[in-house]
């Protein structure tokens, strides 16, 4: 397959503006600026683009859905990338900044946006480094500012850096903390699209979405359709990690095996090992198992979708048997209970519960009883949040609670009977939260 | 603004058929069809729902998910189901989610009894916890401020209270800190929570994490009894619910009124109740006996004061203010004209002449208080609504964030609106006649300074309703000036013209002018306003004054000549509820004055509004009804009175007011009612023209020109209420850090303000938004008082140690 995102990524200096255009950098936003806005929409909807930061909504028809008029349009890029297991934003700001920046003209250009943001997390110090450089070169060389090449299109972009909080990769939490407040989601509707930042229409894409675009331009819409599969159309960026020889990012074209991915490209698991569990899709889509039903599955979005889970952030975590699911089930529940904003009661207070009840069966403090109470406590927190991050943590913990409640059980058992044994010994206590006492 | 149309729609809750208006939130809907859905943080005066809590999960056909209904505007053919399965397992979810790390110690909690929590979990909680684990601590109950415990174990976390402080209060001191379930409420740099409006937190908190330090523990529910009534402690107002038990005001709650107060109150209104029990309240009459007041029997009060005024007879100077209520101010004025032969009557600070009076006060130039909300632009001029009227600062700020009213501010201080202003101008302390005479040519395209200018270009930009928030004291420029913009007439558009004590509208109407008699209308011979009065009391012309909820020295302007003038009195008959200095040194004979709590009488509001003073508790000690008093000195003085109840009282002010004609207690009723929209308006007298507008020249000089003003917390009731003692203000002058430098002053410093001989200390605040050239000083302190001052023109020098120590 011949790589799109990840063509000639290893280049050394690609990061610099003047080897990124010896490589064709900034003919895709020339030849864009020479289309009608309409035009270039119409290829994006063409190519049926999904977005690639989690949701996988297309992104010709979020573009579409701005209010047309006269007030400022804002683009934010989604560059908070703290879902655990995804490092491929990263990838593509560290080694080609100019392609995300010129995918964001020519977007802003489609979505008559002027005002441009890219949300980057805090802990991407070298990236945002890199953009800030990067960015400076593109104003120098016009592609940013005022008129962009003659054209009636301006555009300024400025790289905000978050300060540690994944929500705020939740679009409109990303909105907030982008206006300087608490960043806590926001209650949709209204949609982004029509009341984002500072109120005003605000088209929200990854980063991923947005390089992909000058590409769409290269190709035209239709001709990028063919990649890929039905409904799951291009190449996507797979971050994988966990127990693989290979971990890495790896462009794939959608609709691969899982299998050829996993084994293919990652190499597997570590000699001797089995695949017990993979998550398809960041640490918040439900675990697939790893029997050959599940590695035998296309990776696309709707079989994904199909199959009970999700594509996300297109993130596969590989657990091997070496490890206990009560484990990976424990670090899960930790990231979401720490992660949650606080906002709304099930996420809240939910996460924070079956953290709680996930301790005590490492404990050897809870009963098969727990099993039950746990999956019905991922079931109310499902559906009744404000956001999606309480059914982050639910629907992975619900689904391996679900799979191997076999393994669950065993181990409550093996540990109950340790625990006994070692009551003498005092366990460490979980980290106070702070602000509280005792 | 035309407010928003209503359009019915037709819903289906529960598998019935119910009519809606359109748009409303689901939860607000619901209520038409009798069904009701749990909320917590949804509370629509706190502005737009926020979907935090998640209680009010309800199923809507077509669409998947459960949807809360708190945020879900109803529309036609909307299906909605509040009893299925999937809704009450939802809702028992989040009842079981809350009530997770909440302690359960209703029994010793504040809030049991009347517990949204409690409520909610009994109706739509599933009754059981699968929680095991230890729940979350926090050091319990903190102080947030000394009026406010927050207890963070009982939280929920429904943003009330934070949303409150950032969007309605603005004064954006309460922040959630940390995240998760690891949040808590706190003020944003750890100090108390201080602001004038932040006992409302109280009232909005749903659990009881959230508890008023002078309540708690005071009371149960079960014990507590609610009387309604009006607070009489400023213009504004507000409608409250007394919380009586054993005949004791125990706490004071908001009683919404959407057209007075909106449901909120300021701190003073909240907790200054305490004053109504204190023993420093004078409970009884008294009487100067050697040099000394001493309590007496009530007839031997009455007949010293009756023989005292009927001495002085025309020589008698008669002062209202304070709380005094419409039937109040009448016979005051009855007696003093008819008994006593006397014109010298007034109520106001700054004399207003009748014929601007009736002006200002004309029916076609009113705006009401919901008026400010919906208005195109609001002109705030000469006044600072959080000290004169206090309730109307948070309309202010709601009609700006809510329904982007364009804000302009002219004053001479610089105003707690100015960050909401989209104009604001800044004249020499005194110049709002002169500033609102600039305004008139400029509305009329005549030649004018550029400030007024752009003020009026703001008004008319921003469309035609406009609403202008005026103090009394800039008088007839303000009718002229609602002319020139065209608000005669025009609905949602006009005055509100902020007296000077808190019946002041009332008291003007019912006569307790120099210039007027009951209804604004003329009388034959004027009398003194309040500062000739004082002139003439010290040069000896009046012998006798008649102070009713007034102390000259602590309230008016002049205090030394007032001092002359009740030093040289031979009597001083006072109505008053404290000792304050006035009345401790000069009154003959003082006549307990009820708190508004015992009160029994009518008010009307700034915009017109009769609203009664209604007795949630019994007279203290051996109080009267002030009506009572003035009745039985009436009849001492020879006057005929049919005033056996104060319902009587009242109906003798609907004859004598033509515009009030057929008020009756009953008419008025609980909400109250404005006088311009009965038809008795019509006999509002026709205006007569305006007096020269020829502004007063402000005076130009060397020195610093002195503005003075009088917070919300310089009050008697404040300095007796011990929860609120902690407010009353100490005397300090407000520079512009540039006059400072310029006098080696630096903020902080000690100083001595003077002007021809008297002087005051003070300790310097700079501030940057006071023009150079102007300061400010306070007024209705109890010592160093901007009144002590006899000139506006001032001098400022460091204090010399020995002085401060002298
Ligand atoms: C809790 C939470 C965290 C998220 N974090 C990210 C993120 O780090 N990066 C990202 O691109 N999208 C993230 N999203 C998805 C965004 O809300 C949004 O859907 C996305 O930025 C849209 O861009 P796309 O359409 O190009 O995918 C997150 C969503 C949730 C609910
Ligand atoms: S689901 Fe969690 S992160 Fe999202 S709003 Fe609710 S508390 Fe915040
Ligand atoms: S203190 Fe009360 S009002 Fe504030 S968040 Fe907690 S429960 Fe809500
Ligand atoms: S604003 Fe005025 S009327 Fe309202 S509570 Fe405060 S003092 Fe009382
Ligand atoms: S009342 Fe609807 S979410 Fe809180």
């Amino acid at each position: 397959m011949e790589k799109l995102l990840f063509k000639d990524i290893d280049e050394p200096g690609l990061n610099t503006i003047d080897v990124y255009r010896r490589r064709g950098g900034y003919e895709r936003l020339r030849k864009a600026l020479a289309m009608p806005r309409e035009a270039v929409l119409n290829e994006l909807l063409a190519s049926g683009l999904r977005g690639r930061g989690g949701a996988g909504f297309a992104m010709g028809k979020k573009v579409s859905f701005l209010p047309k008029g006269a007030m400022d349009v804002y683009l934010c890029c989604n560059a908070d990338e703290s879902e655990p297991g995804t490092f491929k934003d990263r990838e593509i700001m560290q080694k080609n900044p100019h392609l995300l920046i010129e995918g964001i003209i020519i977007a802003a250009y489609a979505a008559g946006a002027n005002k441009a943001f890219i949300y980057i997390r805090g802990e991407y110090v070298l990236q945002a480094d890199i953009l800030d450089a990067a960015i400076a070169e593109a104003y120098a060389a016009g592609f940013l500012g005022e008129n962009i090449l003659g054209s009636d299109h301006s555009l300024s972009l400025v790289v905000h850096r978050g300060a540690g909080a994944y929500i705020c990769g939740e679009e409109t939490a990303l909105l907030d903390s982008l206006e300087g407040k608490r960043g806590n989601p926001r209650l949709k509707p209204p949609f982004p699209a029509n009341q984002g930042l500072y109120q005003g229409p605000t088209l929200i894409n990854n980063v991923e979405t947005l390089s992909t675009v000058p590409f769409i331009i290269e190709m035209g819409g239709e001709e990028y359709a063919k990649l890929g599969v039905e409904n799951s159309t291009g190449t996507k960026l797979v971050s994988i990690s966990g127990h693989v020889k290979r971990p890495g990012n790896y462009e794939i074209e959608l609709g691969m095996r899982s299998r050829d991915i996993i084994y293919g490209l990652a190499g597997g698991p570590p000699d001797g090992r089995k695949v017990k569990l993979w998550f398809p899709g960041g640490s918040s889509s439900p675990v697939l198992t790893g029997s050959d039903e599940d590695l035998d599955l296309p990776y696309d979005f709707d079989t994904m979708a199909k199959a009970g889970t999700m594509l996300g952030s297109g993130a596969i975590i590989v657990v091997d048997d070496s490890t206990s699911v009560v484990e990976v089930a424990y670090k899960t529940a930790y990231f979401y209970r720490h992660e949650s904003c606080g906002k709304c009661t099930p996420c809240r207070e939910g996460t924070n519960w079956t953290l709680k009840m996930l301790d005590r069966i490492r404990k050897g403090e809870a009963t098969p009883m727990d099993l039950d109470i746990i999956a019905s406590v991922c079931e109310n927190i499902m559906g009744h949040c404000l956001c999606v991050l309480g059914d982050a943590m639910a629907m992975p913990v619900s689904s391996m609670v679900k799979k191997f409640r076999a393994e669950f059980e065993e181990e409550i058992e093996r540990r109950r009977q340790e625990a006994d044994l070692a009551s003498a010994m005092p366990e460490p206590e979980l980290p106070l939260i702070q602000g509280a006492v005792a | 603004m035309p407010r928003p149309e209503i359009k019915m729609i037709t819903f289906s809750i529960d598998g019935r058929e119910v009519q809606a208006p359109e748009n409303t939130m689901l939860v607000d809907a619901a209520k038409y069809g009798d069904v009701e859905i749990p909320v917590f943080c949804y509370e629509p005066k706190l502005g737009q729902p926020v979907g935090a809590c998640r209680m009010c999960l309800v199923e809507i056909e077509g669409i998947p998910k459960l949807q809360t209904a708190c945020s879900t505007p109803v529309k036609d053919g909307m299906v909605v189901h509040t009893q299925t399965q999937r809704v009450h397992e939802a809702q028992e979810a989040v009842v079981e989610f809350l009530l997770l790390n909440h302690p359960l110690d209703c029994p010793v909690c504040d809030k049991g009894g009347e517990c949204p929590l409690q409520d909610i979990s009994f109706g739509w909680g599933g009754g059981r916890s699968r929680f095991v684990e230890p729940k979350r601590h926090f050091q319990k109950p903190l102080e947030l401020s000394p009026l406010i415990a927050i207890d963070r174990e009982r939280c929920i976390l429904c943003y009330r209270c934070v949303r409150y402080s950032q969007e309605v209060s603005e004064d954006y001191q309460l922040v959630l800190q940390e995240r998760g379930a690891a949040s808590y409420v706190a003020t944003f740099d750890g100090h108390p929570y201080v602001a004038p409006f932040s006992g409302n937190i109280v009232e909005l908190c749903p659990v009881g994490a959230l508890t008023s330090k002078p309540y708690r523990f005071r009371a149960r529910p079960w014990d507590i009894e609610g009387a309604g009534t009006v607070c009489t402690m400023c213009p504004g107002q507000c409608n409250v619910t007394l919380t009586v038990r054993d005949d004791r005001v125990l706490r004071v709650l908001a009683r919404d009124h959407e057209e007075v107060d909106d449901g909120w109150l300021c701190d003073r209104g909240r907790f200054a109740y305490q004053s109504f029990h204190v023993d420093e309240r004078i409970t009884s009459p008294l009487v100067r006996v050697d040099g000394e007041l001493r309590p007496v029997p009530w007839d031997h009060a009455l007949d010293v004061a009756a023989d005292a005024l009927k001495r002085a007879g025309g020589a008698v100077g008669a002062l209202a203010g304070g709380g005094t209520t419409n039937e109040e101010g009448f016979l005051l004025q009855r007696i003093a004209r008819e008994a006593l032969g006397s014109p010298h009557l007034d109520s106001q600070r700054a004399p207003v002449d009748r014929r601007s009076l009736l002006a200002i006060g004309d029916p076609g130039l009113q705006a009401t208080v919901p008026d400010i909300e919906y208005a195109h632009a609001v002109l705030v001029l000469d006044t600072e609504p959080v000290d004169e009227m206090a309730i109307l600062d948070l309309r202010i700020r709601k009609g700006v964030r809510r329904r982007r009213v364009r804000l302009a501010v002219a004053s001479a201080r610089p105003s707690a609106l100015d960050g909401n202003a989209a104009l604001s101008v800044r004249f020499a302390p005194g110049g709002g006649p002169a500033f609102a005479a600039e305004l008139v040519a400029a509305a009329r395209g005549e030649a004018a300074s550029d400030d007024a200018r752009a003020v009026v270009d703001l008004l008319r930009g921003a469309g035609e309703d406009v609403v202008i928030v005026a103090s009394e004291r800039v008088g007839a420029a303000l009718a002229a000036l609602a002319d020139a913009l065209g608000l005669r007439d025009r609905d949602g558009a006009g005055l509100i013209v902020v007296p000077s004590s808190a019946n002041g509208r009332g008291l003007r109407e019912v006569g307790v002018l120099p210039d007027a008699g009951p209804g604004l209308a003329p009388v034959a011979r004027p009398g003194l306003h309040a500062a000739e009065m004082a002139r003439a009391g010290a040069e000896g012309e009046l012998t006798a004054f008649w102070l009713h909820g007034v102390d000259p020295l602590r309230d008016l302007p002049y205090r030394e000549r007032w001092e002359q003038a009740l030093d040289r009195a031979t009597d001083v008959i006072a109505h008053a509820a404290f000792l304050t200095e006035g009345i401790r040194e000069h009154a003959t004979v003082v006549f307990p004055v009820e708190a508004y709590a015992e009160k029994d009488g009518t008010l009307t509001h700034p915009d017109g509004r009769l609203q009664r003073v209604r007795p949630g508790i019994g007279l203290q000690g051996r109080n009267r009804y002030g009506w009572q008093v003035l009745a039985d000195l009436g009849r001492r003085l020879g006057l005929e009175l049919r005033v056996l109840t104060a319902g009587m009282a009242l109906a003798e002010v609907a004859a004598a007011v033509p515009f009030y004609a057929g008020l009756t207690q009953d008419e008025i009723g609980g909400r109250g009612i404005r006088w311009q929209e009965r038809e008795a308006a019509s006999a509002y007298p026709r205006p007569e023209g305006l007096p020269d507008l020829a502004a007063p020249t402000v005076r130009e000089g060397a020195g610093l020109r002195l503005g003075t003003f009088r917070s919300i917390w310089a009050s008697p009731e404040v300095e007796h209420s011990p929860a609120l003692r902690f407010l009353v203000p100490r005397q300090r002058v407000e520079m512009a850090p540039a006059d400072a430098d310029r006098l080696g002053l630096g903020d902080g410093q000690r100083v001595v303000v003077s002007a021809n001989g008297s002087r005051v200390e003070a300790t310097v605040t700079l501030r940057h938004a006071v023009p150079a050239g102007s300061v400010f000083l306070q007024d209705g302190l109890v010592r160093d008082a901007a009144n002590t001052l006899t000139g506006s023109v001032v001098e400022i020098r460091p204090a010399v140690t020995s002085e401060v120590a002298g």
